[in-house]
């Protein structure tokens, strides 16, 4: 089946947002359903002015500092689908500025999206119950992790070699509390309505 | 391997049975097949639907878990309005109204009167919790048998562990367990010094080697039972198809079992890092092997819920009344009886205390539904050294090794012991991650205040960032022992509390005593100890946010200051018919016989009078085969023939004209 131009437009603009290349993207073979997903949750016309603001930052050099708000949350709800497989709560505010009719809850897009969810291959592992490696592979010593500028480079999104350098320096510094998932409250508690760590007071035994 | 024989409920009905098993999972399953073998006639009436019995069914319980959003031990497996199960996610947490109040709700199939919350689930379904288990199957230790006589709290066995190590051996043939035995002897837990396990140890994980050659033979000194502790990393047994061992059976080595449903297939663990709640190549064990080995003496009805024991003549039982369903949707039933010359109930701890408590049996001692117990477990999380690189997480079984020095020794004396499991899976049960990963690097969802969050992470930002902080997840997960307490209790009020079938609800009270409180702290300061020691930053915390606390939350004075801890539970439900020489104090004698009713077992973890510090389902397993034996003694001696003359036929076949 021929891809569509609408899905060669939506996967070429989620490279910069996923950092994964569109041979990645396609490979996943989700293209189709994560678009549909996030015309359905959004809206048609809501969906289209984002990817236009979208393309529109990227092309300017800005990125996301140039989308409004409720832009910036659509575009990490559709991160967070490649990452996932599924859509996610989005932010109370921007739910409400979209007028959603959809309600605001997280939910898997279907059971093989979950299955080629991106997160897995940041850290080199595979799907909780799908893809397995084989037996005694949990033995092993996993690769060492990726330097910034390979994912730029697969992207094509690279760096100055000056500011890779200061990067390289800034990744082995401690990672902020506000990129780290807090505990769950409840056993329930879908992964996008964990609290950061950052709100979560720490422990003094 | 085949799918066991079932029949339709209304079939099951129409005879009379040497047996009937209430309860198709591992303890049920085990007896039935026994007992088959035997000779007898069994019916086992399972109320849960089947399905996973067969290939598509049980791929179709793998998309289940795909599509879940809380992929908890019970989200492979569809929810039965009929029959339903207690779930992990019937409970959330609330502010407390007054200051010690309950912290929790409650709107699952349990009725949850606190004051802490019953955090164990268990599936009622073909196989039971034998579907969604990890598969760990430690044994007991000689000191986790007599815990009153040797320690001053709990309860005692009448039974020692020396007694059950042929059935455990036994049990771990069934169950197909692969492990280290010179390991476990060196434990004191295997008193054979010739057993091997069935299958060679499934090979540790790269975080269990790492954990190792850090922390063997470092010396941890908790602060609450003094105990300095020498940490050494020990390989857990496990139920799950690994190489066999030919040396196994003196020599005549071990024949894995494979895939119900699927005929010839079957292989060792392929890593799938799934096991709870569904293994997808059923390397890990479960019940449906036992299952597809009944013979044709063995009737099996699902969707048959027994609602009552019937009494018989004097103090037996005469079968049980059950009702069967055709919808899991929709809860009409038509209700049918089976008349048994035994009765054994196999339901789980919860479930058995409730069938006994409606039927109105066994009352003497008062204890039926008491001393309901868990295994609290306490997480603790932390983010190895970046310099040492990616630890590698959610790769192979949920776990494979653990520190075992605080299970044993005086200490416990004055705080409950405790078993460390180190987890393969990262930060998943303490924060949903990687997903919850994924959203907080994003920020997805928004702040307290639900406005968007100012700082985004895209891009190849996102890819290294998420590799590096998931790539490094390291997660303790400590099982603490819970000692009998007859006010953790089990019970039922028919007249508010019905299922949608109209059988009574369990009425759960729980709470933890000081011994289990003061095991937490203990557990707190040495989890702390070891991250300290591998150079990891620990992440752990048991605060409310924003005044919410965590679900299990609570406080505690140790050292003269209030420390806020937290538990999850364990799904190690035991204790609510406890076995025991006395009909005043106990509910069930070492066979799981009632001392009330002599054709009535209870058979499970209810009859277990303390649970250690290991996952209980082995020892349930070996005592399931203990009682099966027992079983078959009682049923010969039942039907052995009052007449002068030889029989004609050998005892099975005989067995129908003595019945009356």
């Amino acid at each position: 089946m021929a891809i569509s131009a609408d899905v060669r437009e939506f996967v070429r603009s989620c490279v910069p947002l996923t950092g994964f290349a569109e041979y990645d993207l396609y490979g996943t073979g989700m293209a189709d359903l994560y678009l549909d997903t996030a015309r359905a949750q959004v809206g048609e016309e809501h969906f289209a002015a984002f990817l236009r603001a979208w393309i529109a930052a990227v092309e300017e050099g800005e990125g996301a500092a140039a989308l409004s708000p409720t832009h910036l949350e659509i575009a990490r709800a559709v991160t967070y689908l490649w990452y996932t497989g599924a859509w996610p709560r989005m932010a109370p505010a921007a739910h409400a500025a979209l007028r959603r009719e959809k309600a605001n809850v997280e939910f898997v897009a279907a059971p093989a999206a979950y299955v080629e969810g991106l997160v897995w291959r940041t850290f080199d592992g595979h799907p909780a119950g799908a893809k397995p490696p084989g037996y005694g592979t949990w033995s092993v010593r996993p690769p060492r992790p990726r330097t910034l500028a390979e994912p730029r480079r697969e992207a094509g999104t690279d760096a100055p070699a000056e500011q890779a350098a200061e990067e390289r320096a800034a990744e082995e510094a401690a990672v902020p509390a506000a990129k780290l998932p807090g505990p769950l409250l409840a056993r329930g508690t879908a992964p996008s309505t964990v609290m950061t760590a950052d709100d979560v007071p720490g422990d003094e035994i | 391997m085949t799918a066991p024989p079932t029949v339709p409920p209304a079939a099951a009905a129409r005879r009379h049975y040497d047996a009937v098993v209430v309860g198709a999972g591992w303890a049920g399953s085990l007896i039935a097949r026994r007992l088959g073998e035997k000779g007898w006639d069994v019916l086992v009436l399972e109320a849960g639907n089947g399905g996973t019995e067969t290939w598509p069914g049980y791929l179709d319980s793998l998309d289940t878990f795909y599509s879940a959003v809380a992929k908890v031990p019970n989200s492979a497996y569809r929810p039965n309005r009929a029959v339903p199960s207690p779930d992990v996610l019937d409970m959330a947490p609330v502010r407390a109204t007054e200051p010690g109040g309950k912290e929790f709700t409650a709107d699952g199939y349990f009725v949850q009167e606190g004051p802490l919350p019953y955090g164990t689930d268990y599936l009622r379904a073909l196989g039971g919790a034998g579907m969604h288990w990890l598969g760990a199957v430690p044994r007991m230790h000689p000191d986790d048998f007599r815990v009153r006589a040797g320690y001053g709290y709990g309860r005692d066995w009448p039974l020692t562990a020396a007694d059950l190590q042929p059935y455990y051996a036994r049990a771990e043939r069934e169950m197909g367990v692969a492990g280290d035995a010179a390991e476990q002897r060196g434990l004191g837990v295997i008193g054979d010094p010739a057993y091997v396990y069935p299958m060679h140890t499934v090979p540790p994980s790269y975080i269990d080697r790492y954990c190792a050659e850090r922390l063997d033979g470092h010396v941890v000194t908790e602060p609450v039972g003094g105990q300095a502790g020498e940490l050494r990393v020990t390989a857990l047994p496990q139920a799950r198809n690994s190489t066999p061992d030919p040396a196994y059976d003196g020599g005549r080595g071990f024949r894995p079992a494979g895939a119900a449903g699927l005929p010839n297939y079957g292989e060792r663990c392929v890593g799938n890092a799934s096991c709870v709640p569904i293994c997808p190549v059923q390397a890990k064990s479960s019940p449906l092997r036992v299952q597809a080995g009944f013979n044709g003496n063995v009737t099996l009805a699902t969707r048959s819920v027994v609602t009552r024991v019937l009494r018989g003549r004097g103090g037996t039982v005469r079968g049980v009344e059950y009702r069967s369903y055709g919808d899991p949707a929709t809860p009409v039933s038509e209700p049918y009886t089976a008349e048994a010359d035994i009765v054994v109930l196999a339901a789980h701890a919860v479930e058995n205390a409730r069938l006994l408590l409606f039927s109105e049996l066994a009352a003497t001692s008062g204890q039926v539904g008491r001393n309901l117990m868990d295994h609290p477990t306490m997480l603790a999380w932390a983010l190895s050294a970046e310099a040492d690189g990616p630890v590698g997480p959610y790769r192979g079984p949920g776990h494979t090794s653990g520190v075992e020095v605080f299970r044993f020794g005086d200490a416990r004396r004055a705080r409950a012991p405790f078993r460390i499991e180190l987890s393969n899976w990262g930060w998943s049960w303490a924060t949903g991650a990687p997903m919850s990963n994924v959203a907080a690097a994003l920020g997805v969802g928004g702040t307290a205040d639900g406005e968007v969050r100012p700082d985004p992470t895209f891009g190849p930002e996102l890819r290294r960032l998420l590799g590096s902080v998931i790539g490094r997840q390291l997660q303790l997960q400590i099982a603490i022992e819970q000692s009998a307490d007859p006010a953790n209790r089990v019970t039922i009020d028919p007249r508010r509390h019905r299922d949608p079938m109209g059988n009574p609800r369990p009425i759960i009270a729980y709470d933890l005593d000081r011994h289990v409180r003061d095991g937490m702290v203990a557990a707190r300061h040495v989890a702390r100890a070891i991250f300290a020691r591998l150079g990891a930053t620990d992440h752990t915390t048991y605060r409310p946010q924003n005044g919410v606390p965590p679900i299990g939350h609570l406080t505690h004075t140790y050292d003269g200051r209030e420390v806020h801890l937290a538990y999850r539970g364990a799904g190690h439900g035991a204790g609510t018919h406890i076995m025991g020489t006395d009909a005043k104090t106990s509910v069930v004698d070492s066979y799981q016989r009632t001392h009330d009713h002599p054709n009535l077992y209870a058979a499970g973890c209810g009859s277990m009078p303390s649970i250690g510090t290991s996952n209980p389902t082995v020892t349930m397993a070996a005592l399931a085969l203990r009682s099966a034996d027992h079983i078959d003694r009682h049923l010969a001696d039942l039907h052995r023939p009052v007449a002068v003359r030889v029989p004609a036929r050998q005892h099975p076949a005989a067995r129908q004209e003595a019945t009356s």
